[in-house]
């Protein structure tokens, strides 16, 4: 009874903080990235005061949209927040540990795409399409890739699940190996597509035409342009918490002993802390990439993703 | 001749037995079955008779409450023989609301559909394999006559394709149970379903017939030749499966998903975008199938009840919400005269009902959480990575590969589905009658309300689907363990309508209230001028803009440059070249000179005098 209430009490505290930090990580990275292109930088605090900004303006809806204009950014955001509770942050074996499986997490972000897709094809004019084609061509790539990573670890881990998969690793680390490398490469290029971080994206540019992410959120304003932002955030905090656990679950915190949960916090925040870091060395290393070519660096990240499967089955058959 | 006749199956099985014709297997004479307790005389004559035909004492003896029939009809000393056991009744039950459907949606008065229908049931009920080859060759004539009505053209190539089905199929239930028997079986049942390589006619015939029509052919009679595929593999010629067989099935269904599911995202008409992704479904089918039949061939239960579970899952969950999307189709055919996704476009705006409807079935196609194919390809995806764990090296990396496959065309079909939604329902109307489309008449939303609620239990009690397959599955792997399903959709339904309910209420709590309506912003275009009321259709991407960037990327890799489709260039083209080889032949004999003409008389001459002598040699030297 007491083990079922520290879980449920875990869960709680794993989503206020999930969801009141959201916006962090995207305030972190583009303070480093300004940083280390030698700019001061917007304040940390800066994306709490855009969407702040969001809640004082007023809501504009196109004439040309239709009755569902209100449901996309809702959907969106409500996916990916079921994708951020699922989704272990600072301990394992919350409560619906057992739900957060790698299917149905990649569902939900998948749920949530599809939000902002149609949103972004709700009005009908050229910019939100063009983007939604980009983006689906992006996501064609990125969902190959991620399955067969995904392979690697339940095969590893023998457990379909983020819960199991970080209590196996935490429990026994399976050293460095080259699998786990291509897996980590393959599953970055991933998520820098699922957060619209790709070279490709200039999301911070004046340019529509460059735009693939925030191409769809152009015709959005007001409370749903708040909503449609703050699921992209949480979409990068889910995916920073995701690699975080799977590649990195050392110390973190069991959700039924109390005791634990302060050293796992405190590491979850220094995790993320790096992940967003390397995020941000690798956007500002990288050049930018015609949209055209980004097929290519996702088929290269399918490969990695087929190359950790197969590195995995051969140390299997040698025992290695 | 002896028939290779489906047996009876152990297990739980229903035991209702409905038998026709006089002298049945169950060896009674006909005088006795004349005589016995038919209760008032009967013309022998007469089509329909009582009852009574059945001995006292045996399992047929429950009979005599199902009013049963008796028909002189089938193969004489053999009859046809009717019954259900867990198999035939899932994938009856799963034809049920889609016959319905499409009967609501105008095919009611159509004797030819009832026919086509008929003939589904006799091939699903029936236990033996004449009953079987006759109800889908009903079912396959029935339906040609019903594709012939909308076009001429898909029909012939369909006639020919059902043709071929039948000249594979027949033989393949003569012969001995072997890999002989299981390849003609495949290729026999995989016409018809449309699997790859030979799926090429499926997007052109299918989109051909009305639209309710095309909903069942897509809902229910690729399912008749999936069951056939499933109860030969499994069933009759289940005792002596080898595991190239699964391998063979996972071929052919990882290259149907692949095809089916990028070309659903190149086509432009609705109809036929939506045929094309029933390619891609029953690759999904089919490579669960492939899965299971290799494991059981291996001996292991549990992957075999996995596979399978995703299986029929796909069967139960494609049969629900494919006919609801054609059948919306054909509304949107009938209210603006088209189904290309180039002239449609806020048409949720005329058609909001039907609008919702197709919401719900596009989340079906494009199995998203919460949807009705969601737990199917959950299920298919956990079966992928079992198999991945077992196996010799080359087998793990074709499943790893396999993923690989299966992971684009799910994000593949996500597109077609955001396509069709965004592209069809949303955004600008892209022509005059778009703009002016009118609400779906009402016999055509029930039919699709009727679906869509068959699709909620679906989407949300998976485990309860799951509960009712567990015959089947037991049926097709005895003594295979299924693992508990750890997809629960209800707390995830839950979970979500808390998120999306407190968000309503915070930003009700603290954000600016109210929204007003303006032109749209369009990156500073500007409002468009006044006798363009929808703006210019053009500044907006069709479903071809939309589709380019895949094209792109994609459509020359996986189809042929020469045609549409991989089927169609390496399979019919050739078939088209050689069928007109023989014409060419017959027209240089036509124009052949007299010379020419008389010198083959003459060789022709020589040639039997020729023989002759050799044969007299022969016959004087013997």
């Amino acid at each position: 009874m007491l083990l079922l209430l520290l879980r449920l009490l875990a869960v709680l505290l794993h989503t206020a903080m999930v969801f009141a930090a959201a916006p962090l990580p995207a305030g972190l990275l583009a303070k480093l990235r300004a940083r280390l292109l030698g700019r001061r930088g917007p304040p940390l605090l800066q994306p709490y005061v855009e969407l702040g900004k969001l809640l004082a303006k007023q809501t504009l809806v196109p004439e040309t949209a239709t009755e569902l204009y209100p449901a996309w950014p809702l959907a969106a955001a409500a996916a990916v927040g079921a994708a951020a509770v699922l989704t272990p942050g600072f301990c394992l074996g919350m409560l619906g540990g057992s739900g957060s499986d790698f299917i149905t997490i990649i569902g939900l972000l998948a749920l949530a795409r599809t939000a902002v897709l149609l949103a972004g094809m709700e009005t009908g004019f050229a910019f939100g399409g063009a983007g939604a084609a980009r983006e689906v061509l992006f996501g064609i790539f990125a969902e190959a890739a991620l399955l067969v990573v995904v392979l690697s670890f339940v095969l590893m881990a023998h457990d379909p699940t983020l819960d199991g998969v970080a209590r196996q690793f935490r429990a026994a680390p399976p050293g460095i190996s080259v699998s786990l490398g291509f897996a980590l490469a393959a599953l970055l290029a991933v998520a820098l597509t699922e957060t619209g971080r790709l070279p490709a994206d200039s999301p911070g540019g004046q340019q529509e035409l460059g735009m693939v992410h925030e191409a769809l959120l152009l015709e959005y304003s007001g409370r749903y342009l708040l909503l449609l932002q703050y699921a992209a955030m949480l979409r990068l905090m889910v995916w920073l918490g995701l690699i975080g656990t799977m590649f990195f679950p050392f110390g973190m915190a069991e959700a039924g002993a109390l005791w634990s949960w302060p050293l796992g916090l405190l590491l979850w925040v220094a995790k993320l802390g790096l992940l967003a870091a390397a995020l941000a060395l690798f956007e500002i290393s990288a050049a930018k990439m015609r949209v055209l070519r980004v097929p290519e660096f996702l088929g290269l990240a399918v490969l990695f993703g087929m190359l950790s499967a197969i590195f995995l089955f051969v140390a299997a058959r040698f025992g290695a | 001749m002896k028939y290779p006749s489906i047996s009876p199956l152990e297990g739980p099985n229903i035991k209702i037995f409905l038998r026709f014709a006089p002298g049945s297997p169950s060896g009674q004479p006909k005088s006795q079955f004349l005589g016995s307790g038919a209760s008032r005389p009967q013309p022998p004559e007469a089509l329909f008779h009582e009852p009574a035909s059945f001995r006292r004492g045996s399992a047929f003896d429950s009979l005599r409450l199902m009013g049963s029939v008796t028909l002189p009809l089938g193969l004489p000393g053999q009859g046809m023989n009717f019954g259900i056991d867990p198999l035939s009744a899932l994938f009856l039950a799963v034809l049920v609301p889609q016959v319905v459907a499409g009967a609501i949606a105008g095919m009611a008065r159509s004797a030819t559909f009832w026919v086509f229908v008929l003939g589904m049931a006799v091939a699903l009920a029936g236990r033996d394999a004449f009953t079987l080859l006759f109800g889908f060759g009903l079912m396959s004539a029935a339906s040609w006559l019903l594709v012939l009505r909308g076009d001429a053209r898909p029909a012939t190539l369909y006639g020919g394709v059902a043709a071929f089905s039948a000249a594979c199929l027949v033989p393949a239930v003569f012969l001995p149970a072997g890999g002989l028997a299981f390849v003609l079986v495949l290729l026999g049942a995989g016409a018809m379903a449309g699997l790859a390589p030979l799926h090429a006619w499926l997007p052109r015939a299918h989109p051909a017939a009305p639209a309710a029509v095309s909903a069942v052919m897509a809902g229910g009679m690729v399912k008749v030749a999936l069951y056939v595929l499933v109860r030969y593999g499994f069933v009759v010629l289940g005792g002596v499966a080898q595991p190239w067989w699964g391998v063979l099935l996972v071929l052919a269904g990882a290259a149907s998903v692949l095809v089916g599911a990028i070309r659903a995202m190149l086509e432009v008409e609705l109809k036929t975008l939506l045929a094309a992704s029933t390619v891609a479904h029953v690759g999904l089918i089919t490579v669960g199938l492939g899965i299971a039949l290799w494991a059981k061939a291996m001996g292991d239960g549990v992957l075999a009840a996995l596979a399978l579970q995703a299986a029929l899952f796909w069967v139960v969950a494609h049969a629900m919400f494919k006919p609801l999307l054609l059948l919306g189709a054909g509304a949107i055919q009938q209210g603006t005269g088209t189904t290309s996704l180039d002239w449609l476009g806020g048409l949720m705006r005329g058609m909001p009902k039907l609008g919702l409807l197709l919401l719900a079935g596009a989340a079906g196609m494009a199995a998203l959480p919460l949807g009705p194919g969601f737990p199917a390809e959950f299920l298919l995806l956990h079966a992928v990575f079992a198999a991945a764990a077992r196996g010799g090296i080359g087998g793990r990396i074709g499943f790893a590969a396999l993923l690989a496959v299966l992971g684009l065309s799910a994000a593949l079909a996500l597109g077609a589905a955001v396509r069709l939604v965004g592209v069809g329902l949303l955004g600008r109307p892209r022509s005059l009658r778009a703009a002016a489309a009118e609400e779906a008449p009402g016999p055509v939303l029930a039919g699709m309300a009727l679906l869509a609620a068959c699709c909620v239990p679906v989407a949300l009690l998976p485990g309860l689907v799951l509960a009712t397959l567990q015959p089947v599955v037991a049926m097709l792997a005895p003594g295979a363990v299924p693992l508990p399903l750890d997809y629960a959709p209800l707390p995830l339904a839950l979970l979500l309508a808390v998120l999306a309910g407190g968000a309503i209420l915070a930003l009700r709590r603290f954000s600016r209230r109210g929204s007003r309506e303006v032109p749209a912003w369009a990156g500073g275009f500007g409002k468009p001028p006044a006798w363009l009321p929808f703006g210019d259709p053009a500044t907006q991407p069709t479903g071809t803009g939309f589709a380019e960037p895949v094209h792109r990327a994609l459509g020359h890799a996986v189809l042929a440059r020469g045609g549409p489709d991989p089927g169609e260039a390496w399979l019919l083209a050739p078939l088209v070249r050689l069928q007109a080889w023989p014409m060419r032949l017959a027209e240089r004999i036509r124009r052949a000179t007299l010379r020419q003409r008389l010198a083959v008389v003459f060789a022709a001459l020589v040639l039997v005098l020729l023989a002759f002598g050799i044969s007299q040699a022969a016959g004087r030297a013997g």
